[in-house]
C-alpha cells in the first residue's frame, strides 16, 4: 500500500482545499485488479501529470474522475461531491465544470467542427445562436482552428482533431480540464504545439488540469506536481523537481527509460530460442 | 457438470440481456416522455426528421415492392387450392385479411430490421468504439435521449405509415391475379375487399407494427451501446442486432396473435 505523500510544496496559486480528491480507489474487470487503492489529492489551479505506461491504469483513472465508469470500490470527490454514489442528476452537474479531451479526439463524426464545439453550449445554456456561434468561433481561433469551422472531423489531421477536441472541451468555460494522453500518436512538432496549448490554457485560464501520459519530456514540461502510477498503485506524488530527484528504482527506471530486461545478446537469444523449442 | 455450467451460464446471459434490454426500454420510454413536444419540447427535432426521412420515407419503395411480391404470392399460392373448390373468389379474403393482419406488419418489421436495425446498431457501436458516447456523458448528456429518443419517436410514427403502405400494395397485387382469374374490374375487387376487411384487422396489424418497431429501435441501440472489442465488436452486434430483432419480432407476433384470437375476435 502506497501512501501518497502530502506535497511539500505546490504551485504558489493552489488554493488550500484540493477540488478533486481519490480515495482508496479500486476498479477490478472480473479477476484483473486495475486500480489497486489509489490516494491521490489535486488542488484548485494546479497541473497534475499523472504517469505510468502502458496498462498502468492511468487512463482507468480519469475515467474514474470523470464520472463515465463506477469504480469498484472507493471515492472520488469533485468540490466535495462524491460522484461515486451520486445520481446521474448529480455527476451531471459537476460534468458542466468539466471539460475533458479524449485520446481518439471523440469528436462526433456527423457534426461540423463549429456544430461539435456548439453542441454543450446548445444544450446546456440557452444563449442566443447568434452568440454561440461567436463563442465557437472564438473557441476554434484558440486553439488555432479559426479557419476549419465547416469542416468534419474526418477532413482533418490527427493534430487538428486533437487540437478540436480540446476546444470543445473548454467550450462551457470549465474549471476542470481532463487531457487522456494529448500527444499520444503525434509527431513531435504537433505534441509540442498541444504541449503550448495547455500551457497557455493554464496561464490564461487559471484551470486546474489533469493529464494522463506517458511521455516524459511533455510532462514535465506542463506539470506543477506529478504522480506515478504502476501497476494500479501510486508510486509517488511529488512537484516535477521532487520526481526528477526520486531515488525510486520505478520511477527512476521509467525517467532513465531502462526495459524491464536487461537486452541481452546472443547467447540470451539462443537459449531464448532453445526454451521454446522444448516446450512446444 | 460442464453442461450444467454451461446452460447455467446461457440463462444467466440471457437473463441479463433482458434486463439490460428492460431497463433501456424504460429509461428510453422515460426521456421520450420528457421529449415530447407537449410537456418537455426538448426533443431533437431535426435529429427525429432526419431518423424519419432514413426509416419510412426512403424505405418506402423497397416495402412496397415486397409486400406487393408478398400479396401476388399469397393470391396465386391460395388461388391454386381454391380453385379446386371453385371458391376463387375467396382469395380476395385470404389476400386482405392475411395482409392486413400478419404479412403487412411482419414484412414491413422485417425489411425495417435489415434496413435500420443494423444501421442503428452500427452507427451508435461505431461511436461506442470511437469514445463518442464517452464524450456525450462527459459533456453531461444523456445518450439514450440524446442517440435512442429520435430514433424511437421516428421508428413509432413511420412504422405504421409504412405498414399501412405496404397492406395497400399487397393487396393491390392482389387484384391483378383476380382481374386475370375472375376477370373482376379494379372497383368490384376493391368492394369485395372492403366488405371482407375489418376495421379490427386493419388496427390489429397497427398494433403489431408498434411492438415491432419497438422491438427494432431497442435490439438495435441496445447491441450497439454493448460493443466490445473494436471493429470488429461493431460488425458482431449488427450481426446479433438483425439475429435478435427477427426472432423477437416473430415472438412478438405470436403472442399478439394468441392474444387477438382469444380475446378479439
Amino acid at each position: 500500500m502506497s501512501e501518497p505523500k502530502l506535497p511539500s510544496s505546490r504551485a504558489h496559486w493552489a488554493s488550500d482545499a484540493p477540488i478533486i480528491s481519490v480515495r482508496d480507489l479500486v476498479v477490478r474487470y472480473g479477476a484483473k485488479t486495475v486500480l489497486d487503492g489509489v490516494n491521490l489529492d489535486i488542488f484548485s489551479g494546479e497541473t497534475m501529470v499523472i504517469m505510468g505506461g502502458s496498462g498502468s491504469g492511468k487512463s482507468t483513472l480519469l475515467r474514474r474522475i470523470m464520472g463515465i465508469d463506477r469504480p469498484t470500490s472507493g471515492h472520488v470527490f469533485i468540490k466535495n461531491v462524491d460522484i461515486t454514489c451520486a445520481t446521474e442528476e448529480e455527476v451531471n452537474d459537476i460534468r458542466r465544470i468539466m471539460g475533458i479531451s479524449f485520446q481518439s479526439a471523440a469528436l462526433f463524426n456527423s457534426m461540423t467542427l463549429a456544430d461539435n464545439v456548439a453542441l454543450p453550449l446548445r444544450e446546456h445554456t440557452n444563449l442566443a445562436e447568434s452568440t454561440i456561434r461567436l463563442m465557437t468561433r472564438m473557441k476554434l481561433s484558440q486553439v488555432g482552428l479559426g479557419d476549419a469551422e465547416n469542416l468534419y472531423p474526418a477532413q482533418l489531421s490527427g493534430g487538428m482533431r486533437k487540437r478540436a477536441s480540446v476546444a470543445r472541451a473548454i467550450a462551457m468555460d470549465p474549471e476542470i480540464l481532463l487531457f487522456d494522453e494529448p500527444s499520444a500518436g503525434l509527431d513531435p512538432i504537433i505534441a509540442a504545439e498541444i504541449d503550448s496549448l495547455i500551457l497557455k490554457l493554464k496561464s490564461a485560464f487559471k484551470m486546474t488540469i489533469v493529464v494522463v501520459t506517458h511521455e516524459l519530456a511533455s510532462a514535465f514540461l506542463i506539470a506543477d506536481r506529478m504522480c506515478m502510477l504502476r501497476h494500479g498503485k501510486i508510486l509517488a506524488v511529488g512537484t516535477t523537481e521532487e520526481i526528477r530527484q526520486s531515488t525510486h528504482p520505478r520511477i527512476r527506471q521509467f525517467l532513465d527509460r531502462v526495459p524491464d530486461q536487461a537486452a541481452g545478446g546472443q547467447d540470451d537469444y539462443l537459449q531464448t530460442l532453445i526454451k521454446i523449442q522444448d516446450s512446444s | 457438470m460442464s453442461l450444467f455450467a454451461s446452460v447455467g451460464r446461457g440463462t444467466i446471459q440471457r437473463a441479463e440481456y433482458i434486463g439490460g434490454l428492460t431497463i433501456q426500454f424504460y429509461r428510453g420510454v422515460a426521456a421520450a416522455w420528457r421529449a415530447n413536444p407537449l410537456t418537455g419540447s426538448r426533443l431533437r427535432w431535426a435529429s427525429t426528421i432526419q431518423n424519419m426521412a432514413v426509416v419510412g420515407v426512403n424505405a418506402l419503395p423497397v416495402v412496397c415492392l415486397i409486400a406487393a411480391c408478398t400479396g401476388l404470392i399469397m393470391a396465386l399460392q391460395g388461388g391454386a387450392e381454391l380453385r379446386q373448390l371453385g371458391a376463387v373468389q375467396l382469395v380476395i379474403n385470404l389476400v386482405a385479411v392475411s395482409m392486413t393482419r400478419e404479412l403487412g406488419p411482419l414484412i414491413t418489421a422485417i425489411v425495417v430490421v435489415g434496413r435500420s436495425g443494423s444501421a442503428f446498431s452500427a452507427e451508435i457501436g461505431t461511436m461506442v468504439v470511437t469514445e463518442e458516447v464517452d464524450a456525450l456523458r462527459s459533456m453531461a448528456l444523456d445518450p439514450i435521449e440524446f442517440l435512442l429518443v429520435p430514433k424511437y419517436i421516428a421508428m413509432l410514427l413511420m412504422l405504421p405509415c409504412l405498414t399501412i403502405a405496404a397492406n395497400t400494395a399487397g393487396i393491390l397485387a392482389g387484384g391483378i391475379y383476380i382481374y386475370f382469374t375472375l376477370d373482376m374490374g379494379f372497383a368490384l375487387y376493391i368492394r369485395a375487399m372492403l366488405e371482407a376487411l375489418l376495421l379490427r384487422d386493419i388496427v390489429s396489424g397497427l398494433i403489431k407494427s408498434i411492438a415491432f418497431g419497438t422491438i427494432i429501435v431497442h435490439v438495435g441501440c441496445y447491441e450497439g451501446f454493448h460493443v466490445t472489442g473494436g471493429p470488429v465488436g461493431v460488425g458482431r452486434s449488427t450481426t446479433a442486432a438483425v439475429v435478435k430483432s427477427i426472432f423477437l419480432i416473430i415472438l412478438a407476433d405470436l403472442l399478439f396473435t394468441a392474444f387477438f384470437y382469444f380475446f378479439w375476435q
